[in-house]
């Protein structure tokens, strides 16, 4: 039986994998990677005029926070900070992400920039977003 | 599981939640880190008002438990959900739990635990003559 052919395919993908992981967590804590991707997790709530949007982001630098909305998307950023003065051989565990973050959703309705309201609570940021309302039915008298 | 005890100086280790508790809990993602005289926790709980926030230092265990108000009605769209969080840790016998002071900002649990006299590094003035 030749043994080459015994090889598993995916081996040596797998070593690098792991180098590559060693190389990353050398110079990254996986601790310290940027909130990217689905951060922070959202949900929303539609009611008859407006819709309640809440975003779990606990710990953000207030002055970091920006809410935007833009026909039916909503996008939040923010950052937050590590703490100021400590030194990565100070901590025994780090598990809670830091870093800036930006998340848009889209809603499905379109939405007035003018009249959305956002505040920031307990570490959840709660959003109003009114929707532009409806084109109504106008009338169009014929002329003789 | 790691723990953040170290060689010499333990500080807190983090125990598996008790398997006996009935009520669904969130473990928070927590930070740890050691300074000259205090150990500090912070803990990730948003949602938890001062109101609903435990944090309770018994004999060798710290424990930590914060409630949230749940909607009244599930969310149309839904990616998290708020639960009550619970976790514990132990506390080594370097620790003043007498001085243990916690806060809460912005959804963040600060836990400060002094560690005793008799561990804080004593700095001996040196005479010059």
């Amino acid at each position: 039986m030749e043994t080459r052919s015994m090889r598993d395919p995916w081996q040596e993908m797998r070593r690098l994998q792991r180098e590559m992981e060693h190389m990353f967590t050398d110079f990254t804590p996986a601790w310290r990677w940027p909130l990217t991707g689905e951060y922070p997790p959202m949900n929303f709530t539609r009611g008859d005029k407006d819709i309640a949007v809440e975003a779990l982001c606990p710990g953000a630098d207030r002055a970091s926070l920006e809410v935007s909305v833009v026909g039916e998307t909503v996008t939040i950023r923010g950052e937050r900070h590590a703490e100021p003065g400590v030194s990565d051989e100070q901590y025994h565990r780090r598990e809670r992400p830091i870093g800036t973050f930006t998340r848009s959703l889209g809603i499905g309705d379109r939405l007035d920039p003018d009249r959305t309201q956002a505040t920031y609570t307990h570490g959840i940021l709660r959003m109003q977003l009114a929707r532009v309302p409806e084109a109504t039915p106008k009338k169009i008298p014929i002329q003789n | 599981m790691a723990t953040m005890t170290t060689t010499n100086q333990a500080a807190a280790s983090t125990r598996q939640e008790r398997p006996e508790r009935a009520a669904r809990t969130i473990s928070p993602p927590v930070d740890i880190y050691e300074t000259e005289k205090t150990y500090v926790l912070l803990a990730d709980m948003p949602g938890v008002m001062p109101s609903g926030l435990e944090v309770v230092a018994e004999r060798d265990e710290l424990i930590v438990r914060g409630r949230v108000e749940r909607p009244a009605a599930a969310p149309d769209y839904q990616e998290f959900e708020l639960e009550d969080y619970y976790r514990a840790f132990t506390l080594t016998e370097d620790l003043d739990t007498d001085g243990i002071s916690a806060t809460l900002r912005d959804g963040v649990l600060r836990v400060e635990i002094p560690k005793s006299p008799g561990v804080q590094p004593k700095k001996i003035p040196v005479r010059t003559e």
